[in-house]
């Protein structure tokens, strides 16, 4: 028996095979977060060609074009956007964003807020590597403070987007955030996030070894990852040592969840109610 | 006997209208002046219908939001002026790339920029040709009055549909807050046109392979295809290529993909052409002007013409230069600093037979601007 | 040479943003609709809701052929409410034009080419209880004057088109401006 196999599931069933090997570097924590997500569709029960998956641009951007489903790589930023269209249109698919922290709070940073405001159903999975990857590794609304990138050579001075915090704040019916590596809390927060019948915002804290650890001297994806838990605090600790913009003290888990009317069905009723059958 | 649709209607309202009669369940757009009147009638209509309206966050994201309602296999449409059109450009293109339907309305003010936002103008003739990014097909359609906004509302969303494309309805303030009394046809009579639906064999599907028309049939999301869709250059299955050979054909086929069906793409009106010595070439408002210069000019026996392209781009150049042959002077009238005259200048090869009567300030350009400038060129010719 | 082919009337309503110019050359062009006319309808307005210059056209085509330009280019008639759009509008009126002015917002003027009328627009309206119902004083006069159609039809239109609160004021406010011009004696006394 394979004692490093945590599960059973078959990520083959669920990936374009034909498409292998995949484009991500060695130690990129985006794969493990693809397996999470297929973990959670597949645990769900959701049927292949009843997903769409809507992605951006970046590293991130990429990684739905291996899932054998209807994917939809669209453009830099607008990934929610063109998910907002396809799921007022279409309710009857589960419609899932990925995207990245450039992708998601830089240029696609005004989607994101009013996404959470509207609280469409589509559940959006932030992949969090702290940097701009395929262009080269420049410097991203969540790069930690001091940190080098190609466009931080003196060390980043910006403070960073807590981006679970962003999308509470902002409305979303539920707020989540994983580490890839906890696998399998991460597939269960996702399959959570699927579940609610509303917008669901997951971020998974994920890993950029080749060009983000490299420039800091990070050492290897394990190295990297063992750091990144070091600095993850489970939200049944509570808020006693909450601090903003402290890369060391997110907190994962569950961070928020709300009732609020889900906005296709409001639309629906709204109109209902003034037009008369 | 059915009830008169003789109305009074105003422009905006005219392609809301004719929107949902063409079939669009979708609406989702962003206000500004002077488009907006599509934006609120959409959204009392639509619902009527079983459609969705939404007003997004931004220009850029009711781009997305359209396209994406597309691709779910609903027809789409959004509305704006020139500086939401720029906003609009990126996903336009990617609408073009990936050859997803979609309208797109442009109601022109005059810029750059704020400009003259209550203002008619007609500046976003290159922007609607060249507006996004690298080489893409694209139609524009340009109606000059209300019954026409209605027709060619619907002849866009057709356009779109078998074509697989994005097209722009293209019209300058005026024509779109101009209330005119029109008779709508009978929705029944209406011809709506859907795009072709793959439904072949799901195993080895391959999206954007030429069936021989160049229009690729598309997989609906739920009918079993689970392809992809990208704006990364794309071989026929599909997926990313760099590879030159593939590049080649894809885009070969991209864009001369309107070659086969120029007959239903080019559109025109042609007014006293067959012997115009001064032959007009104007579009919107600024051909209504024109087509009162023209008759005018022909009761006091003067050889004018007007050429009218209904579909701005493709320009309809064949029709154009057999109409402009005989003439010796092509005069554009157009209401900014000379972009449709560029186009002419290129079909006209003869030096200095292209006339231009431009302006910018914001104000129409009358009948009888464009009567004296038609005088001034007939006797010129005479000479 | 003539520069109003396929156009039997051409008429404005020019005054200040707010003045209900838009809704009074609506409701005209839903009387002409009515009467069988075809009409082009046009407004320009500057980017400010109240009180820029603002004004309402009407292009009325042979009998029922469409407007071939549908801008004015000549106007038969003008409704002037207030003097802010008189530098743009008076030049426009065709010669033997008529203009049909209000007494309290219009200064005195016209010249010989034009027809200029200075009716109390505003006070009667003011008599009637509502200032604002001057537009609809107006347009009572106009369709007295400009003979396009009856006085009934524009009733029927103003009962369709206005919320029940206002209606009797408007229906009253466009008898009176319609005695303006037919009876004006009798509307004098009571007016003014």
């Amino acid at each position: 028996m394979d004692t490093l196999s945590l599960d059973t599931f078959d990520i083959r069933a669920y990936l374009r095979e034909d498409l292998l090997p995949h484009f991500m570097c060695p130690g990129c924590g985006h794969g493990i977060a693809l397996r999470a997500l297929l973990w959670a569709v597949h645990e769900r029960g959701i049927p292949k060609d009843r997903l769409a998956v809507v992605c951006g641009i970046g590293c991130s951007g990429r990684v739905g074009a291996y899932i054998d489903a209807n994917t939809y790589h669209t453009t830099h930023g607008r990934p929610l956007a063109f998910a907002t269209g396809l799921a007022l249109a279409r309710p009857d698919l589960e419609v899932v964003v990925i995207t990245g922290d450039g992708d998601c709070l830089a240029i696609g940073g005004n989607h994101l807020i009013h996404a959470c405001r509207r609280n469409l159903n589509m559940t959006c999975l932030m992949l969090n590597n702290e940097i701009y990857g395929m262009t080269g590794g420049q410097v991203s609304p969540t790069t930690g403070g001091g940190r080098l990138t190609s466009t931080t050579p003196y060390g980043n001075a910006e403070p960073t987007f807590d981006a679970c915090a962003l999308a509470i704040a902002a409305g979303a019916g539920f707020v989540g955030r994983g580490m890839t590596l906890q696998l399998p809390a991460l597939k269960t927060l996702i399959g959570e996030g699927l579940a609610h019948p509303g917008f669901s915002f997951i971020e998974a804290i994920s890993d950029c070894t080749e060009i983000f650890g490299r420039k800091n001297d990070l050492g290897s994806a394990p190295e990297i990852i063992l750091r990144q838990k070091s600095g993850m605090r489970p939200d049944t600790y509570g808020n006693i040592v909450d601090r903003p913009f402290q890369a060391k003290a997110m907190r994962i888990g569950v961070l928020g969840r709300n009732d609020r009317p889900e906005y296709g069905a409001a639309y629906r009723a709204a109109v209902a109610a003034r037009i008369a059958p | 006997m059915h009830m008169s649709t003789r109305q009074n209607l105003q422009g905006n309202h005219a392609c809301a209208l004719a929107a949902i009669a063409a079939g669009c369940r979708f609406y989702g757009g962003y206000p500004i002046t002077p488009s907006s009147e599509i934006a609120e009638r959409m959204s009392l209509e639509l619902p009527r219908v079983g459609g969705v309206f939404i007003q997004m966050e931004d220009e850029i994201a009711s781009m997305g939001a359209v396209i994406g309602a597309s691709m779910g296999g609903v027809k789409a449409m959004t509305a704006t002026s020139g500086p939401g059109f720029s906003l609009k450009q990126e996903n336009l293109g990617y609408a073009a790339m990936t050859e997803i339907p979609c309208v797109i309305v442009n109601v022109m003010r005059g810029g750059p920029s704020t400009g003259l936002p209550t203002r008619p103008a007609q500046g976003d003739i290159m922007q609607t040709r060249w507006g996004t990014h690298g080489d893409h097909p694209i139609i524009v359609l340009t109606p000059s009055s209300v019954r026409e906004i209605y027709a060619q509302t619907i002849r866009a969303f057709n356009l779109s549909e078998v074509l697989r494309t994005p097209v722009i309805l293209l019209y300058d303030e005026t024509i779109g807050h101009l209330v005119e009394t029109v008779d709508l046809p009978d929705p029944a009579t209406i011809e709506r046109a859907d795009r072709k639906w793959a439904t072949g064999p799901r195993e080895g599907f391959r999206p954007y392979a030429d069936p021989g028309d160049g229009i690729p049939a598309m997989a609906r999301p739920g009918d079993g295809y689970r392809s992809h869709t990208t704006g990364l250059t794309h071989a026929e299955h599909g997926f990313p290529t760099q590879n030159p050979a593939d590049v080649d054909r894809v885009m070969h086929r991209l864009l001369g993909k309107f070659d086969q069906h120029r007959d239903l793409i080019d559109s025109f009106e042609a007014l006293h052409t067959d012997d115009a010595e001064v032959l007009v070439v104007a579009i919107g408002i600024a051909a209504r002007a024109a087509g009162r210069a023209v008759r005018q000019a022909r009761a006091a026996g003067m050889r004018a013409g007007l050429f009218r392209p209904v579909t701005l781009w493709p320009f309809p150049e064949d029709s154009f230069r057999e109409h402009a042959a005989r003439a010796s002077t092509v005069l554009v009238v157009e209401m900014n600093a000379g972009q449709l005259s560029l186009e002419i200048e290129r079909l006209c090869a003869q030096p200095g037979k292209v006339a231009r009567l431009t302006r910018f300030t914001g104000e129409p350009i009358g009948p009888a601007e464009i009567l004296a400038t038609i005088q001034e060129r007939a006797r010129h010719g005479h000479a | 040479m003539d520069n109003r082919s396929g156009n039997a009337v051409q008429l404005r309503f020019g005054g200040s943003g707010g003045q209900g110019l838009q809704l009074s050359a609506k409701i005209l062009a839903a009387t002409l609709l009515r009467a069988g006319r075809t009409i082009a309808l046009s407004q320009s307005y500057e980017p400010t809701s109240r009180g820029g210059v603002s004004r309402s056209d009407i292009v009325v085509g042979e009998g029922a052929e469409p407007v071939d330009f549908p801008l004015a280019t000549e106007l038969d008639y003008l409704v002037l409410l207030d003097e802010v759009a008189s530098r743009s509008s008076l030049p426009l009126v065709r010669g033997g034009g008529v203009v049909l002015a209000d007494a309290d917002r219009v200064e005195p003027g016209g010249g010989e080419r034009l027809v200029l009328r200075r009716l109390p627009f505003t006070a009667l309206a003011r008599s009637l209880g509502n200032e604002r119902v001057a537009n609809v004083v107006a347009l009572g006069a106009l369709i007295a004057v400009a003979e396009l159609c009856s006085l009934a039809t524009v009733e029927a239109v103003v009962r369709e088109e206005t919320p029940r609160k206002f209606l009797d004021i408007n229906l009253e406010a466009l008898a009176a401006g319609h005695r303006l011009v037919m009876a004006p004696a009798a509307e004098a006394a009571v007016g003014c």
